[in-house]
């Protein structure tokens, strides 16, 4: 275990998960049969809209009768199909694994590779933030960092599963110059997961953190030196401290330089898919639009809950759009639309799938959950989440993924549940 | 030679042999005195049409932004990363505040993904007969070109009469070339023949490398497409002012299979244009200080064009792989001298 915190999530719930598997989603065993139960109020930080959201199962369920007649008996939750596609690869479960990008908590303590290596293991699709090339390196022979963006790539598929998954680069403005995508598609370690159509590149528009701005870590002065030529660095931090502010641009976008930079993805890199990151912009909902239509395989949006990235306080508690009002804001669409934002457990992931996303992403839970156990955190996490998804989306009487709707939630102020069904109508 | 990534994926005949083989093979000598015959009718039409020769920079702090996924070589410059050149097209454009009319034969070298190994067209080290004509249309460019292949396949077909002969190269072959106008087409159009022949191209990239091959092999004499989309092309592509999202460019396509000889068209030169498309291409355009720098005193219209010198020796010599037409060919992904 390193120094990785997350002081807004729970994180004493999720390292409890990392380390003890589906057994720390229900109660402490053997308080069973002395202790009574019931709802506990919210405790921790501010609860968004999705917290507050239920998951309202129906008394009659026509989905439960029809899974029965595939079966020829009563259905339990361990019949619920979770297997789906997200953004063109093949997953055992509706889950991702988000971006981390060059941050000090993912790269440079072994964390984000220990990440990729369960992830393969699961499945799921990983994301490989911005940056990491341009600060850690590529990870060829002459440089080899030992958390590059080539050792997470390989860890991830060594392990992952035949047919199953696949891995993400991300690329930004200041990774454009580094040639990020060049050089993974160009590169022999990549050319089985292009041929098995297992590599996707995702176009950095924005995050969750700090929408609307670029990247931004804190780095020693001799460490910023060496990248001052390719980013802003700043004495935030008063000239008399060790540490600087590091920033990247945000990369200007119109409705043009989005389009045409999808078209080009396409046009260059022919056998990946073509992922895009949004950050939670008023026109969220116009820019994944856009995206689709421009030939997007998907479309990720980072809520302002999410990020694992550092930013300035005021980003973090007053700027972006609250994940719900993303999913609001996109409506109904028959694409992939990829959620991240503080998700956990199997909740919250299925609110979003609820409200349209296909999948869901984690992220800071992932990092503190490979921070509780570098071999079996992560793994032991989604298989809580994996377990959470079927109890729920059996109690729904839905079997399949793709089958729950803005009808399986109730949101307590009264407004939120119409306006969702608005959008969707 | 070593063979680093692609043993199990290319048969050895279509693999380039020993450096002393290659050599010594007739085939290579053969195809080589054809192109220095290219090389000599193209100075010779160049310089009779009031072009000037320049020598090629090899290495700058930007070049062309690779598409189509190819990578570009870092070189360490007393600290500072630049790279070789992918394309002379940024200094093309400045030559032409010298003088009206220019060319190079210039090297590029580009680090091609390595599924272009097996196309039979890609070299990660090759030349280019690089045109840049200040003010000049497309249209002005495609005459210019059409003249420039014919005058090249008239001085091969007297000089290097036994060269074909040995090889099997019917100069018959080139009879519709010398004698009828380059057919021109859109990229919509050929999209539109694609579809028709049941290959799947898509609308809105560049014709893709089985496409071209399949349109290639319709026709008797080289074609234009003309009209690429936006987005399937770097930033110096210019876009059409009538047209917007069409680009004002074209490739040169040669018949039987060979496919793309030459692209080029009309220029970006305008700052404001240049830093829309940068981005448009996902650029910070920081990099691209100094071509800006001139751009925003005024970078002069042009329109130009760069012929692949080692795809031309292909076709005229009719050689099955471009290899074969370079005396120490690199193909993607393999290490070679």
């Amino acid at each position: 275990m390193t120094a990785v915190r997350a002081p807004r999530l729970p994180e004493g719930a999720i390292r409890a998960r990392a380390r003890e598997g589906v057994a720390a989603i229900f109660p402490a065993v053997g308080e069973y049969g002395q202790a009574l139960f019931g709802a506990a109020p919210i405790i921790g930080p501010v609860p968004d809209e999705l917290d507050r959201a239920r998951i309202v199962p129906p008394v009659f369920v026509p989905g439960r009768l029809e899974r029965m007649f595939e079966l020829g008996r009563e259905p339990l939750y361990g019949d619920v199909d979770l297997t789906c596609r997200i953004g063109g690869f093949t997953a055992p479960l509706p889950i991702f694994l988000c971006a981390f990008g060059s941050t000090q908590a993912a790269a440079g303590s072994g964390l984000g590779l220990a990440a990729a290596e369960q992830a393969g293991r699961l499945g799921i699709p990983m994301v490989i933030g911005e940056n990491v090339v341009p600060m850690h390196g590529y990870g060829r022979s002459d440089e080899a960092p030992a958390d590059g963006m080539l050792e997470r790539i390989r860890a991830y598929a060594a392990a992952a599963p035949d047919g199953l998954g696949g891995v993400v680069v991300q690329q930004s403005t200041e990774d454009a110059d580094a040639e990020v995508w060049n050089l993974v598609y160009s590169d022999p370690v990549a050319t089985e997961l292009i041929e098995e159509g297992r590599l996707a590149f995702e176009l950095k528009v924005g995050q969750g953190a700090k929408p609307g701005l670029g990247g931004m870590t804190v780095l020693s002065r001799e460490r910023a030196a060496a990248v001052c030529d390719r980013y802003s660095v700043d004495e935030a931090f008063g000239r008399g401290s060790v540490r600087v502010l590091r920033s990247g641009s945000p990369g200007t976008f119109t409705e043009e330089i989005l389009r045409r930079q999808i078209h080009l993805m396409r046009n260059n890199y022919p056998r990946a898919r073509t992922w895009v990151k949004l950050h939670p912009g008023r026109d969220v909902g116009q820019a994944a639009e856009l995206a689709w239509s421009a030939g997007a395989d998907a479309v990720t949006v980072d809520g302002a809950e999410g990020g694992t990235g550092w930013a300035p306080s005021v980003f973090l508690d007053q700027v972006g759009l609250p994940l719900a009002e993303c999913l609001r804001r996109i409506g109904a669409h028959d694409a992939a639309l990829l959620a991240s934002g503080r998700i956990w457990e199997g909740g919250r992931a299925l609110k979003c799938l609820a409200l349209g996303a296909t999948a869901a992403g984690l992220g800071r839970a992932a990092l503190l959950a490979v921070d509780e156990d570098g071999a079996e955190g992560l793994v032991r996490l989604v298989r809580c989440l994996e377990l959470e998804l079927r109890l729920l989306l059996s109690a729904l009487g839905r079997y399949r993924v793709g089958e729950v709707g803005p009808d399986d939630l109730w949101l307590p102020d009264g407004s939120a549940s119409p306006a969702f069904e608005e959008a969707w109508r | 030679m070593t063979q680093t990534t692609l043993g199990e994926t290319v048969p050895a005949a279509k693999l380039p042999p020993g450096t002393r083989e290659h050599l010594t093979s007739p085939v290579t000598q053969a195809a080589l005195r054809i192109q220095n015959a290219v090389t000599t009718a193209a100075r010779e039409h160049l310089g009779m049409n009031g072009f000037i020769e320049l020598t090629p920079p090899v290495i700058g702090p930007v070049t062309d932004p690779g598409v189509r996924g190819a990578k570009q070589l870092d070189v360490d410059y007393y600290g500072h990363r630049y790279k070789l050149m992918t394309s002379v097209i940024l200094y093309k454009q400045a030559s032409l505040l010298a003088f009206e009319k220019i060319f190079y034969v210039a090297p590029n070298v580009r680090m091609e993904p390595l599924e272009t190994a097996t196309t039979g067209r890609h070299l990660v080290e090759f030349t280019q007969i690089d045109v840049e004509v200040r003010d000049a249309r497309r249209e002005d460019i495609l005459g210019l070109l059409q003249g420039l292949i014919r005058h090249i396949v008239v001085h091969v077909l007297q000089e290097s009469k036994a060269d074909l002969a040995a090889l099997g190269r019917d100069p018959d072959a080139f009879g519709p070339l010398l004698s009828e106008d380059f057919e021109r087409m859109t990229h919509a159009e050929a999209v539109g023949r694609l579809r028709d022949l049941l290959h799947g191209q898509s609308s809105d990239a560049e014709i893709d490398w089985q496409g071209e091959k399949l349109i290639s092999e319709q026709t008797d004499r080289p074609f234009f497409i003309v009209d690429y989309p936006k987005g399937s092309r770097g930033f110096t592509d210019g876009e059409s002012a009538a047209q917007p999202g069409i680009l004002r460019n074209f490739d040169l396509i040669a018949p039987g299979g060979f496919g793309e000889l030459c692209s080029g068209g009309e220029r970006t030169h305008e700052y404001r244009r240049l830093i829309e498309r940068m981005r448009e291409s996902g650029e910070n355009p920081a990099k691209y200080a100094w071509y800006l720098a001139l751009a925003k005193e005024g970078l002069p219209a042009s329109a130009g064009f760069g012929l692949g010198l080692e795809r031309l020796t292909r076709y005229l010599a009719g050689l099955d792989a471009i290899w074969q037409a370079n005396a120490y060919p690199k193909l993607p992904g393999i290490a070679s001298p």
